[in-house]
């Protein structure tokens, strides 16, 4: 009987039933959109960090990580470099000479990491080669070419076909120099790393720091991203005296990005029921009063407090039950489409969007994972925000309602 | 006649005790028995809603026994008065009786619900009490779609429809033209007599008042006159 009254007084106002239903619509589409649009963040963040910035993990000599200095290389480095490439679950790794030095031109100097790369093998392992923007990739014949980032070249109006001087220590302490001349200018979407990282020859550069063909980094690429920690494991086992990191240890900031942003979204969640819950006790507490003489008339007869606890309870939970599935709908076709096409954010600034590491381009995901939290969260604030006018018809006293 | 149904002793009811006091009743005292069909009149502001609320057990007397039945319900719970106006009281109010969402038949049949009757018991009694009433044709059509004399009628069928000690109509008939008022009043008086149910109504309407035998005049919260005869004098003055 009471379930009855419930069903029947939903659609004595259609259009107040109709907007508690939308809000909880909404209210949970936001709330899985807001995951959604972050988890995809995160990914695409995740992503660049992987296949632009440090890969799933590298190997130092542990000394080389306190000052970068070339003469901390990788003993053995050719030979682990073939082991590491038949381990299973390993796509692929590639070496790199690294030093940091001075780049000078006519107009001025820049601190700058320089890599010194095996171009074949550091295309497999980095997206460098996709990243160019201008000139051409290293030609076989010429030995000092160097690849430069855009807001380094843009800094030091530096194009392809200019000349430039590089100036580091070599592995024996001496101060050396040479000129390059810029052979392709790339573009990532990390501005600050772009500024960074040049690009010469793996022979060119070891020839300059006296190194012969040793290296002082691995860079390696797993198949599968959720392997990272186990073939870190793995590696560090193999080779107990190299230091051995993994994206997450490479660039913290992202892993502190990915926990902080993760208690944002939370926090977003917060917000979004808030107004879920201020609108649901509104319309709620309306339609409690809208009916005072109704509830009084139905009190003074004889219905007792639980039976109209149970009205209001049961027209909540029929105007959320509604809700949800239509939610749940707006949602499904929201992500699956952006999951397709991507959602282009580059309307909030390609520029900020790269400072920080992102791609403007984000391809959202279902968050399965958290569905369950979400749907809680939304259900539980309909439910918890029912109380309040339940309870205003509890306190109503027949003989005052009926005298209205 | 003989069991008493209602027994109110030196009842008092004062609102606003604290700003500007309105004794709305004062020392009442009031004896009904199995069976009556009584008046309740006087005029209006003169405490006939307030004294018939204290009777129903819907508010509490400041001072002052209400015993209904052998059970003294000031001394009653909330939780225990909804449960005892639920199993002893039928009430019929002045306009607004029945539940929007509900059709004709599940109105007068929501008491019974309520103390959860039988489906048969239910359909027994609501067809008899429809039959009683001339709505068998309006079984289940919505209040928004009755008159107001036909609402009235269900109200009265579903006052009824568990049989309670007593039936307590607040100007039953207030919102009706004088055909459906002597209508209404027919059925009551009816019932009264067939189903031995004692009725207790308030009322400005001189018609009314005649079909009554017994009239209790209420004036200012105070008893003035309680009699079979109707004191036409005192009636004219009040009603102009
Ligand atoms: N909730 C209240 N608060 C304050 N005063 C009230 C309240 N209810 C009723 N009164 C006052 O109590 C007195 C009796 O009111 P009551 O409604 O019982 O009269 P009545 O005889 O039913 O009048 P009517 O014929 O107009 O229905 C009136 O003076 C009224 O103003
Ligand atoms: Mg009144």
């Amino acid at each position: 009987m009471i379930w009855i009254m419930a069903w029947r007084n939903i659609w004595r106002n259609k259009m107040r039933s109709i907007i508690i239903m939308l809000s909880v619509a909404i209210g949970l589409f936001a709330g899985i959109g807001v995951q959604s649009l972050y988890d995809g963040m995160m990914t695409s963040r995740v992503r660049n960090v992987i296949d632009e910035e440090t890969g799933h993990i590298q190997l130092h000599n542990p000394g080389f990580k306190n000052d970068y200095e070339p003469r901390y290389v990788i003993d053995n480095g050719n030979n682990l470099l073939t082991k590491i490439r038949s381990i299973e679950g390993v796509k692929f790794a590639s070496a790199r000479s690294i030093t940091t030095g001075m780049l000078s031109t006519p107009t001025g100097s820049a601190g700058v990491q320089v890599n010194g790369i095996v171009a074949e093998d550091e295309y497999k392992t980095s997206l460098l080669k996709q990243k160019i923007i201008a000139g051409k990739e290293f030609n076989d014949a010429a030995e000092n070419e160097i690849i430069i980032g855009k807001k380094l070249a843009d800094k030091m109006k530096l194009r392809p076909g200019l000349k430039l001087v590089l100036t580091f220590t070599d592995t024996t302490g001496e101060i050396v120099s040479s000129a390059f001349r810029v052979a392709a200018v790339y573009e990532s979407s990390n501005t600050p790393l772009d500024e960074r990282n040049v690009y010469v020859k793996q022979a060119t550069l070891n020839n300059l720091l006296l190194c012969g063909n040793a290296f002082q980094e691995i860079v390696v690429l797993l198949q599968n991203d959720l392997d990272t920690e186990k073939k870190q494991k793995q590696l560090q086992q193999l080779f107990p005296s190299l230091k051995i990191e993994s994206w997450k240890e490479l660039s913290p900031e992202t892993e502190f990005m990915v926990k902080t942003v993760d208690q944002y979204s939370y926090i977003i969640m917060i917000i979004i029921m808030l107004a879920l819950a201020f609108g649901i006790i509104n319309t709620m507490l309306m339609a409690v009063l809208e009916r005072t003489k109704e509830i009084g008339m139905m009190v003074a007869l004889g219905t007792n407090r639980i039976r109209i606890f149970f009205l209001v309870l049961f027209e909540t939970v029929f105007l959320t039950f509604a809700g949800t599935p239509v939610g749940l709908a707006i949602s499904w076709i929201f992500i699956s489409y952006f999951h397709k096409h991507g959602l282009d954010l580059s309307g909030m600034g390609k520029e900020m969007m790269n400072r920080f590491g992102f791609g403007t381009l984000i391809y959202l995901e279902f968050p399965f994972d958290k569905l369950a939290g979400v749907l809680l969260i939304v259900i539980g604030t309909a439910l918890i925000s029912f109380l309040f006018p339940a309870l205003k018809a509890l306190k109503l006293q027949p003989a005052e309602a009926l005298r209205q | 006649m003989g069991n008493t149904v209602i027994d109110a002793h030196n009842v008092n009811k004062v609102y606003n005790p604290d700003t500007i006091p309105v004794y709305a009743i004062n020392n009442v005292h009031l004896h009904i028995e199995e069976g009556e069909f009584t008046a309740l009149v006087g005029p209006s502001g003169s405490g006939k809603t307030t004294l018939l609320n204290l009777i129903g057990g819907l508010d509490k007397p400041d001072q002052g026994n209400i015993v209904i039945n052998g059970v003294d319900i000031t001394q009653l719970s909330p939780g225990e008065l909804i449960e005892f106006r639920l199993k002893n009281i039928g009430f019929v109010f002045q306009s607004f009786n029945l539940i929007p969402v509900l059709t004709a038949k599940e109105n007068a049949e929501f008491i019974m619900l309520l103390q959860g009757a039988k489906k048969a018991t239910r359909n027994e009694r609501i067809g008899q009490l429809f039959k009683e009433i001339e709505m068998e044709d309006k079984l289940n059509s919505r209040p928004a779609q009755l008159s107001g004399g036909q609402q009235q009628r269900v109200a009265v069928a579903r006052a009824l429809a568990s049989k309670p000690k007593f039936v307590l109509a607040d100007e039953p008939t207030a919102n009706l033209d004088s055909k459906s008022a002597s209508n209404l009043l027919d059925i009551m008086a009816r019932l009264n007599k067939e189903e031995k149910i004692t009725f207790l109504f308030s009322t400005h309407d001189q018609r009314v008042i005649e079909r009554a035998k017994r009239v209790i005049t209420l004036v200012d919260g105070k008893i003035t006159s309680d009699t079979a005869m109707v004191d036409t004098n005192i009636l004219h003055a009040e009603i102009k």
